[in-house]
């Protein structure tokens, strides 16, 4: 991005012709790839002609000035339909921008459109839109990943250099290691969630998907801020993007966890990942075997939680103020045909199942119980970090599954076995490419670190990339 | 018949006096266009935050110290999950297993008898949205209106515990706490407006017994009278029931204001699951002990402190004490006026009299001006009429009483000189009551003074006058 | 198995109009999710405090000042029923259980 940056400030290329040329990928790729669920060129070109204008008067918002971006559809978008890829808010365009929409605004980011994800950020395949699956770009027969499939699966088909995502569960980091692309999930607080459409969130954090680690850790660096309009912002302290100095790595402790190894992965993910552990080693960092062994019980704590919050947060679509309104006799009815026919079937699933874990007579025994072993995960991670800098695990179980491949909903949720954890403790966690398999499907590793050590793990990010290089190069490469 | 104890406990909600809302910067304002004072926040749109407002809390910790609690510097909000069209996000953000303050209690006096209610608990939630339904009552309406202005504007609840014994009793608790939160300056309590709500639970137990009855709760008590009424039908028809062997049913009733009896609402056997669990949006309230304890140290003397201190310092009676203390505004003169030198008592006959309805009509006097006046009084400067007359040009003057009496000329006269020749002339054109007088009739000493105080209209010192007459008679 | 009214009531506490099938349905994905869950409820927790927020924030409370609100208009503006600047909604009936 440093590149296209400076072709902008030499005024060599203009944020138009940019635009136009992401604009021309997504009229050629959607009708397969189906990453967006709104695109909106009239506006991006409006924007874009503003950035040249700027550009021009030697105005410049910031060094991205005129570089577009894409929005999942989650976050809101004043003016612009924010869908959440449900037929409940077919028709809802938002009053206000969320914070990391002004944020993109006031650095004069044209806003190309909005990205397809799971409804309502619930799955891990985007297969639970409403508006059609988004498709693997390596892989038309399979998914994308979710609930970001869209923001991953457009940034890896150069359908945009970079993208917004959000992750409650992993849905940043699996969709990015099964694109081939860069995905962060920062550290609890660090980017507002204002506007941000809540799934859970007490685990919802919105972050940077792009092709490489430095443009990731840019787009990230604009995000990172304390917002007033965020009671669970973190306090004040900025993000500057990393010098990429390799001498850190001499020396840094790398923790790699029994659990997220050996039964349940596949052998070429594991192969991958322990390649690029083993290249680390070799320049300078060790490697040291952990134990996280309260990641057995993430996966059903972070589902008790996510559904008892996710039930609770989308209570508020019943018909009244905004979306879907089913007539009928009486409110309770109303209320009821209109959530009926607004939510699919995965939403109606996990909204059952959190409404059952904090009903009077099951909350002691599940949600209350979820909890407290949350607090034992995030103690158990603390204390890791007691001992390692780092801690490197593979992002999934698997590379990117076949479209209808997953039937049960349990087997859905499995997905997130290896990156919920992150989430439940708050700490930052980074999805970068470390290979691919014998199909050509891309695999991805995941690098934690305790709260607020954003900076260290793209450093170590970028020497993974360093290693196996970017898939495809950038548009700016081409340049 | 069985003779019943009768058990009550009240939930008050006090809408807060903050400027803006409690979770979001709304204006608070009463009476503007509905869905006017709204905002992504208050209207529960997708992506939208809450945030506290400091003054809410400031506000329910004073609350809290007023009614003796013990104020928490930890808290937590907790949202309370149920759809009702007025609620926007169809939860209430409300604190459950950690309330701002516990454990406090309120005195008040009945029949003369100091007694005290318990205070359980006092937590900060939201308010919901106003609706408007198309019929009389909500039962015969076809659809409802709704206004969200009200929605997100701070309360705070206050729940007692069970230890109101009577519906007259439960009144008086409940003015005493209008009274408290006027005096600590946290709401203003207009009911007629909804700033100030009550419910009520109420059980009956064979008398003496210690095992509690089936409690019913009464929404809607939208008035010192409701409340009192409507827990005396109730009183009434659950002893009817017990009389009749018959079991009371747990549910919620609503009092009809117009029929004057109370309505089972719905059956306490299908009570909503509230689902309570931990707002993830808020984190938990750390108050700071500085700033709690500075809170502490705002509240001002409550209206108990402030009856003993007049009863006791001022020495006025219960009944003029309590005007003062329930008329703050009336015992702030007074406390600014007991220290000018005039007589305790004259103050309080002069507030509690013409002076009263006049404030009413026209706002309050400053004390000075008072103090001349009772002071220009007192000094024979004018005689009580004349003080009147000077009263009321007050209220739409901006002169002295001096001033005034000076431009109107109701000097009172008190030269014996002149007033002699008034005597003489009235005892003069009475003479055969004099003579009665003179035979014993004393009581027509005031009949004389009166016809004096006539033809001087009304301006002679009523003390110079006794003694002219007195000496003139004496002869 | 989760029983069938359990499931009901689970619905009509969330306000879901369920068809027969997707009773059935979730009966049988509570069951199964349940039954996973289980494992949670062994792990000792008695030494520890529920975990309600990711990170432990300080809390910045916000002056008492009024901002703007939105115009009657754009708050009513995605209403599927205004009348008169208010939100209609139809009969209002005390849940029935
Ligand atoms: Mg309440
Ligand atoms: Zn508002």
């Amino acid at each position: 991005m440093r590149k296209l940056a400076q072709l902008l400030e030499t005024r060599q290329i203009s944020s138009t012709e940019v635009v136009e040329h992401y604009l021309s990928e997504i009229t050629k790729q959607e009708p397969i790839l189906n990453a967006f669920i709104t695109v909106d060129a009239e506006g991006a070109l409006a924007q874009a002609r503003a950035s040249d204008l700027r550009r021009q008067q030697g105005m410049a918002l910031s060094p991205w000035d005129g570089i577009p971006i894409a929005v999942k559809d989650n976050i809101s978008t004043k003016g612009l339909k924010t869908t959440c890829a449900s037929r409940f808010l077919a028709n809802y365009v938002p009053l206000f921008d969320a914070t990391v929409v002004s944020t993109l605004k006031n650095s004069g980011l044209p806003i190309v459109g909005k990205t397809n994800l799971d409804e309502f950020a619930m799955g891990s395949s985007t297969e639970y839109s409403a508006y059609g699956v988004t498709r693997n770009p390596h892989d038309y027969e399979r998914v994308s990943g979710g609930s970001s499939g869209g923001s991953a699966a457009a940034v890896a088909a150069g359908e945009i250099p970079w993208s917004l995502g959000t992750d409650t569960g992993g849905s940043i980091r699996q969709p990015a290691s099964f694109c081939g692309v860069v995905g962060l999930k920062p550290t609890y607080g660090w980017v507002s969630r204002y506007g941000v459409v809540a799934l859970a969130p007490s685990l919802d954090q919105v972050g940077p998907l792009a092709k490489t680690v430095e443009d990731a850790a840019i787009l990230f660096s604009l995000l990172a801020a304390p917002d007033a309009m965020d009671a669970t912002s973190a306090d004040a302290r900025a993000f500057p993007v990393p010098d990429w100095d390799e001498s850190f790595i001499k020396g840094l402790k790398i923790g790699v966890p029994e659990e997220f190894f050996g039964d349940g992965i596949k052998p070429e993910v594991e192969r991958a990942v322990t390649d690029s552990l083993e290249f680390l080693a070799g320049q300078g960092a060790e490697l040291v075997p952990i134990s996280l062994a309260t990641n057995e019980y993430a996966i059903d704590t972070y589902l008790t939680l996510v559904t008892a919050e996710a039930s609770s947060s989308l209570a508020r679509y019943d018909g009244v103020r905004y979306g879907v309104r089913v007539p009928a006799e009486d409110s309770n009815t109303m209320f009821a045909k209109s959530r009926s026919a607004g939510f699919g079937s995965e939403v109606k699933r996990r909204i059952m199942l959190g409404t059952y874990v904090l009903s009077a007579r099951h909350y002691g025994a599940y949600y209350e119980q979820a909890q407290k072993v949350r607090t034992l995960i995030r103690q158990d991670v603390l204390a890791a970090f007691q001992q390692v800098d780092v801690i490197i695990t593979p992002t999934t179980p698997s590379a990117a599954f076949r479209i209808g491949a997953k039937q049960s909903p349990l087997e859905m949720y499995l997905s997130d076995l290896f990156t919920a954890m992150a989430n439940l403790s708050g700490i930052p966690a980074l999805s970068v490419p470390c290979g691919k398999d014998a199909r050509g499907l891309p695999l991805g590793l995941q690098i934690m670190g305790s709260h607020f050590q954003e900076e260290l793990l793209f450093k170590v990010a970028y020497l993974v990339e360093k290693y196996v290089g970017v898939e495809g190069g950038t548009f700016s490469d081409k340049l | 018949m069985t003779s019943y104890d009768t058990v009550i406990g009240l939930e008050i909600h006090v809408a807060l006096l903050t400027e803006s809302k409690f979770l979001c910067s709304c204006n608070t304002s009463f009476g503007a266009p509905p869905n006017s004072q709204c905002c992504p926040v208050c209207l529960g749109l997708p992506g939208a935050l809450p945030l506290i407002n400091e003054k809410a809390v400031e506000y329910a910790t004073r609350a809290g110290f007023a009614l003796n609690c013990q104020v928490h510097y930890f808290s937590r909000f907790d949202r309370k999950n149920y759809f009702y069209p007025d609620l926007p996000k169809a939860y209430q953000i409300t604190q459950d297993a950690f309330p701002l303050c516990t454990g406090g209690f309120l005195e008040y006096y009945m029949d003369d008898q100091l007694v005290r209610t318990e205070i359980t608990r006092i937590h900060l939630e939201e308010e919901a949205g106003k609706l408007i339904h198309s019929g009389a009552t909500i039962v015969d309406s076809d659809y409802s209106l709704v206004d969200y202005n009200r929605a997100g504007i701070p309360l705070i609840e206050i729940v007692t515990a069970p230890d109101i014994h009577t519906p007259k009793q439960a009144r008086l608790f409940l003015e005493q706490l209008r009274l408290l939160m006027n005096y600590i300056g946290v709401s203003d309590t207009k009911m007629e407006e909804g700033s100030l709500r009550c419910d009520a639970n109420i059980s009956l137990k064979p008398a003496g017994s210690s095992v509690l009855g089936t409690k019913v709760e009464i929404k809607n008590l939208n008035s010192f009278r409701a409340l009192e009424r409507g827990l005396e039908f109730e009183e009434r028809r659950q002893s009817q029931l017990l009389n009749r062997g018959e079991a009371i049913r747990q549910e919620s009733r609503t009092w009809d204001e117009r029929a004057g009896r109370t309505i089972s609402m719905r059956s306490k056997g299908d009570a909503p699951d509230y689902r309570i669990f931990p707002e993830p949006d808020l984190p938990p309230l750390n108050l700071d002990p500085v700033w709690v304890s500075l809170i502490e140290a705002s509240v001002p003397e409550l209206p108990l402190e402030r009856l003993r201190r007049l009863e006791g310092e001022y020495g006025l009676s219960r009944y003029e004490s309590t005007f003062l203390v329930n008329y703050r505004d009336f015992g702030d003169l007074f406390l600014s006026l007991a220290p000018m030198g005039i007589e305790h008592k004259s103050i309080v006959n002069f507030l509690m009299g013409d002076y009263a309805r006049l404030a009413r009509e026209h706002g309050h006097l400053t004390a000075e001006r008072i103090a001349e006046l009772l002071k220009i009084t007192s000094e024979g400067l004018i005689s009580p009429a004349q003080a009147k007359e000077v009263l009321e040009e007050l209220f739409s003057s901006s002169l002295s009483p001096r001033e005034i009496v000076e431009q109107k000329g109701l000097q009172v006269v008190g030269d014996p000189a002149k007033l002699g020749p008034i005597v003489a002339e009235v005892l003069s054109t009475h003479l055969e009551l004099v003579g009665r007088y003179k035979n014993g009739e004393t009581r027509l000493f005031a009949f004389f003074v009166g016809q004096v105080m006539r033809a001087a209209q009304g301006k002679a010192d009523p003390e110079v006058v006794n003694q002219l007459l007195r000496d003139e008679l004496a002869d | 198995m989760i029983d069938r009214q359990e499931v009901i009531r689970m619905a009509k506490l969330a306000r879901l109009e369920l068809s027969d099938r997707e009773i059935e349905q979730y009966q049988k994905d509570l069951t199964s999710f349940l039954s996973s869950g289980k494992k949670l409820q062994q792990v000792d927790v008695s030494a520890v405090e529920g975990t309600s927020h990711a990170v432990s924030l300080t809390h910045e409370l916000r002056k008492d000042e009024v901002g703007a609100s939105l115009s009657q208009a754009d708050t009513l503006s995605a209403a599927p029923e205004a009348v008169d600047g208010f939100f209609k909604v139809p009969r209002i009936v005390e849940e029935q259980e």
